[in-house]
């Protein structure tokens, strides 16, 4: 396989009668043009080997017997000709021989039989991993937006006396407004002072945080509230609201809107549109409705194919919640002075929001916890 | 509230349409449910507040509209005719016993009526505002309701005994027949109208009349009571009695008590314009309930401070004059407009008795100026926020068991009482409720194993046999009488834990799966302690109690396979796995671990593993070998480990196969072979002498 025979090779180059710089030139362009031809014929991993050991075999590799027959005996200055030709020529070997050894390498694999080949279509291996509930995923989102503007987070207790879920609430006895808010009473042994109650909303952990702290406050309270409704579609006696309230010495009507807004905002999307309408709660004065512009069609009023949108029933709107500036009956309680502080409250449903942004409606499919339902919300 | 369009404008010139007019309606504080567009004309369906009694009549919205709209409102004046020949007092006289129930009370008789039935406007009326028609005196009396918000009854005079009538106290288990045919009993807590001697319910106050008065086609001569009954008595009436009417509504949120001549006089003027006769002269008009108007004075600081932008001072006036307020400028500056210092000194209206204090004044401007007025801007945080306390720790345990395929489920806590017996600790007192919605949810859970159960009853019977579920609530409780909510960690499990798929076989959820992901959470709190115990409604063979800390820590609760028992009650036919753990102790153990967690150098030299193939009689347990191998008291002992557990083939009866994996670790130097042979060696002796086991011949 070789044009320059072995027997250069193993003879100084005095033998060969060369010591100028063209004899050397001459010699080494025969023995690149040699080393070129084998790299030609390399086609596979083992002629590839094979051509490899014949030039770079640490004992008899050509390069090797260069170095030793060709170099080291020549004179000085015929020494100097071929340590530069031969720097040359270990260049070019090197670099052609790790090319031919890639090229080598890639084709073995693409070689390879198809059986050993991954199939990316098949799944790795599944570990199944759990979900979140959708409501626990929408209480973290609505606390996480309300912390990051300065709310604290606060819990109550569910069973309730009446002085905290109506009285403090300035809802005295036979006020009307217990009649929309039908209460589901303990049975209390007869040693058990006074009546207890399901809270029928968050509302009784502001009273509790106000008797606990003097303004600023400023907290929200998520948590489970019981109304004795009949279950469908839309009422479970068992739901969950966010009870929000923020009360210091200079705190406005305006304030409490911009906080709603940025809020609903985060929650829905900028581009959804908000309003307040004037109310009635016991405990806020004023007190609103607020609704935002229809999720589901964009507040038109009318759905796809121009029918009357079913979720806004027309109006272009959804009413969210109730809330308003706390009245100043309530800080009577709680041993706020109504002449220095002001502040707003607010009270949501989790419920209705989630099933709102996430399109659900029924809302037993909550409380059912059908693995197939919580599975769509991870 | 239905609001007749057509009737609306005959109190105000609105010329825009329905639509618009129930739109501002809404933003200035009316709730509008719906618009139709009925026989009649469109019919705005108002929900009003119970706080606006006054809106409970035409007269009341149109009050609403003419302010939103800045428009004069056309009051309602009734002047009937009267008759110079007799007096209303010779024809009827009135006695209140019970003047706290009864603040007034009008009466006004017409002689010579034909009853008849109503012209066809008063019937569309009506029906638009979705009342039957019965006759004209009836209905007379329900349209002069809907115009002016107040009720009024009208009686066959000729059947009033003794012309007479006697407002009092109903006596206890008193009898009448009310309108609607159905004998009611009273209590003295509710006011009756009586008629001769007073012996005679002819009415209830302010709810229902009585059928012995009632007014027919007969009917001669009309009695017309326009009284006022005390709100809150009102509804504790028609709560105890079941009966809430039209008329109970109105007074029992507060009606006004000086429209009750009004609303008597009007209806006079109907009857006598539509059933003819002859008005008695005068009335006779008993008013022990009447009040002051209150003065309340509204001042710009206050506005400005609640709200935190400002109204003009034109537009206050507008809007508490039209509303009925007479504000008159009471301050020092009174001729400076717009000053920071503006005071109005304003007079409550009779119908806006909930109208007292300023905040409610401030309301009343600020809903009709229009709420979009007030820009909205976020205020200024002075604190700085907190979480939970246990925030972080449960955000842990939850993120970890859902990675450990766990799905997180929300229950309803409300379960049937012999449900909750079957999981409730016989030394705790259920929450039971007094007034359930049905049987099946009867009872606060005592447990949270009781709803966990019922969320794989729902999945095995919707087909999903397998589920690993949790549950981060509270149960409830009664300790020494006083409730007591628990916060708890639920995890049920049933079916299978890895299905056959392509890389794996299939296997059931089992115990070791359920203590496996219990230690995983436990290990954020400085791990578990497993004992023998659990409650009797576990397999006994396959439960356990759990504690916090490695040798002593507060007990935490349970887990184990759901027992015979129970899994029949709920009609189980595959095994559930159920744990309940408190989270107080665990939540605070999970920051105390933390903060107390600290570095541990890596050891330099390699550590060596040993088998230990062991022969054991049965009941010894893993523990015990560990406690042998750990009094030994070799500091090189890194760890032991369980690596096998056989029984069977090869075993001896009685006895079974533990293959025990010792780690040593040395961090002073590699460790020779002689040196961990000379540890084996007294680590195998310990165990045959303590626990007599034989190393197995491999």
């Amino acid at each position: 396989m070789s044009t320059t025979p072995d027997s250069k090779l193993s003879q100084p180059l005095a033998s060969l009668g060369i010591s100028s710089a063209d004899g050397v030139q001459s010699l080494f362009a025969e023995v690149r043009s040699r080393f070129d031809m084998d790299a030609a014929r390399v086609t596979d991993e083992a002629s590839f080997k094979a051509f490899r050991d014949t030039w770079l075999a640490r004992k008899s590799g050509v390069i090797t017997l260069i170095t030793d027959n060709w170099l080291k005996p020549a004179s000085p200055d015929v020494k100097r000709l071929v340590g530069a030709a031969l720097n040359e020529l270990r260049a070019h070997v090197d670099s052609q021989i790790e090319a031919h050894r890639r090229a080598v390498e890639t084709g073995v694999e693409s070689a390879a039989t198809a059986k050993d080949r991954v199939d990316l279509s098949l799944p790795g291996v599944i570990r199944p991993i759990g979900s979140h509930h959708l409501i626990r995923t929408v209480m973290q989102e609505i606390e996480d937006i309300f912390f990051s503007i300065g709310f604290s987070v606060v819990e109550g207790p569910e069973i309730e006396t009446p002085y905290y879920n109506f009285e403090a609430l300035n809802i005295p006895e036979h006020h009307p407004v217990r009649d929309d808010m039908d209460t589901f009473y303990l049975d209390v042994a007869d040693d058990t002072p006074g009546k207890l109650l399901l809270r029928t909303h968050t509302s009784p952990v502001q009273i509790r945080t106000m008797e606990k702290r003097q303004p600023p406050v400023r907290v929200i309270v998520p948590g489970k509230v019981y109304r004795r409704d009949n279950p469908d579609a839309t009422h479970s006696f068992m739901f969950h609201q966010i009870e929000g309230l923020a009360v210091d010495t200079d705190i406005t009507f305006c304030d409490f809107t911009g906080t709603i807004e940025y809020f609903v905002k985060q929650f829905f999307g900028e581009s959804v549109k908000t309003r307040f309408r004037p109310s009635y709660f016991p405990f806020t004065e004023p007190s609103v409705e607020f609704d935002v512009s229809c999720i589901f069609c964009g507040g038109t009023g009318s759905g796809a194919s121009g029918v009357v949108c079913g979720k806004c029933k027309g109006s272009g709107w959804i009413e969210l919640f109730g809330a308003g500036m706390v009245d100043p009956a309530v800080y009577g309680f709680v041993n706020y002075d109504p002449k220095k502080v002001s502040g707003f409250a607010f009270g949501m449903g989790m419920d209705r929001l989630a099933m709102l942004k996430y399109g659900i409606d029924d809302l037993q499919v909550f409380f059912q916890n059908d693995v197939r339902f919580l599975r769509q919300f991870p | 509230m239905k609001v007749s369009y057509n009737w609306l404008r005959e109190f105000v010139d609105i010329t825009t349409s329905p639509e618009e007019v129930a739109a501002r309606l809404a933003l200035t504080g009316t709730n509008i449910a719906s618009i139709e567009k009925g026989a009649h004309g469109a019919v705005i369906d108002a929900e009003i507040t119970s706080n606006r009694p006054d809106c409970l009549g035409m007269i009341g919205i149109a009050r609403e509209a003419a302010a939103a709209y800045r428009l004069p409102l056309k009051t309602i004046s009734a002047k009937p005719a009267e008759s110079a020949a007799t007096k209303a007092s010779d024809a009827i006289s009135v006695k209140i016993e019970a003047p706290d129930l009864c603040g007034r009370f009008t009466a006004r008789v017409i002689r010579g009526v034909k009853v008849q039935p109503s012209p066809q406007w008063l019937k569309d009326r009506l029906e638009a505002a979705g009342t039957a028609s019965i006759n004209n005196v009836v209905d007379i009396s329900n349209y002069v309701m809907l115009e002016t918000g107040h009720p009024l009854h009208t009686f066959d005079y000729d059947l009033v005994r003794n012309h007479s009538i006697v407002v009092r106290r109903a006596k206890a288990g008193e009898k009448i027949r009310t309108l609607d045919g159905i004998e009611r009993t009273l209590d003295p807590s509710i006011c009756t109208v009586c008629d001769g001697d007073g012996s005679r319910s002819v009415g209830i106050g302010g709810i229902m009349g009585g059928g012995e008065t009632e007014i027919s086609f007969s009917t001669k001569s009309v009695l017309i009571e326009c009284a006022w009954f005390d709100p809150i008595a009102i509804r504790r009436a028609a709560r105890s009695l079941r009966l809430h009417t039209e008329a109970s509504m109105r007074f029992g949120r507060g009606a006004d008590p000086e429209t009750a001549d009004l609303a008597s006089r009007r209806a006079a003027e109907l009857i006598l314009q539509l059933a003819g006769g002859e008005l008695f002269s005068g009335v006779v008009d008993l008013y022990p309930g009447k009040r002051v108007p209150k003065k309340i004075t509204l001042t710009r600081r206050e506005l400005l401070r609640i709200m935190g932008a400002d109204v003009p001072d034109k537009d206050i006036e507008a809007i508490l004059s039209s509303l009925g307020f007479a504000p008159v400028r009471s301050d020092q500056n009174g001729g400076s407009i717009n000053s920071l210092l503006a005071a109005w000194e304003c007079t409550q209206p009779s119908w806006r008795a909930e109208v007292e204090r300023e905040i409610d004044l401030i309301e009343e401007v600020a809903r009709v100026y229009g709420l979009s007025h007030f820009p909205p801007r976020l205020p200024a945080a002075r604190l700085g926020a907190a979480r939970l306390p246990h925030y972080e720790a449960e955000m842990r345990l939850r993120e970890r068991l859902i990675g450990l395929g766990y799905h997180e489920i929300l229950t309803i806590p409300h379960v049937a009482e012999d449900r909750n017996e079957l999981f409730r600790p016989a030394e705790t007192s259920p929450a039971k409720l007094s007034n359930p919605l049905s049987e099946e949810a009867s009872v606060l859970k005592s447990t949270g194993a009781v709803t966990m159960a019922g969320a794989i009853e729902w999945n095995l019977n919707h087909g999903q046999r397998n589920a690993r579920l949790f549950e981060i609530g509270s149960h409830y409780r009664f300790v020494k009488g006083k409730p007591v909510e628990t916060r708890i960690l639920t995890v049920g499990a049933t079916g299978a834990v890895r299905a056959q798929a392509l890389y794996d076989a299939p296997r059931d959820y089992g115990f070791a799966d359920l203590k496996g992901d219990l230690d995983a959470i436990g290990a954020l709190s400085g791990g578990l302690r497993w004992e023998q115990g659990g409650p009797d409604w576990l397999n006994p063979l396959r439960r356990g109690a759990i504690s916090l800390g490695k040798e002593s820590g507060p007990s935490l609760g349970y887990a184990g396979q759901l027992g015979k028992r129970a899994a029949e009650k709920f009609k189980f036919r595959q095994d559930v796995f159920l744990a309940e753990i408190e989270l107080g102790p665990l939540y605070c153990m999970y920051y105390g671990v933390k903060n107390s967690r600290r570095y541990e150098p890596l050891p330099r030299f390699p550590g060596v593993e040993r088998d230990f193939s062991l022969f054991l009689a049965d009941g010894v347990t893993f523990a015990q070998v560990q406690q042998i191998i750990w009094s030994l008291a070799i500091p090189e002992v890194a760890s032991i480990e369980a690596a096998d557990l056989f029984r069977g083939k090869n075993v001896p009866a009685g006895k079974f196969s533990l293959l025990v994996r010792v780690v040593f670790q040395s961090r002073e130097a590699t460790l020779t072979e002689s040196q961990i042979n000379e540890f084996s060696s007294r680590i195998v002796a310990a165990l045959e002498q303590n626990l007599g086991a034989t190393l197995r011949a491999s």
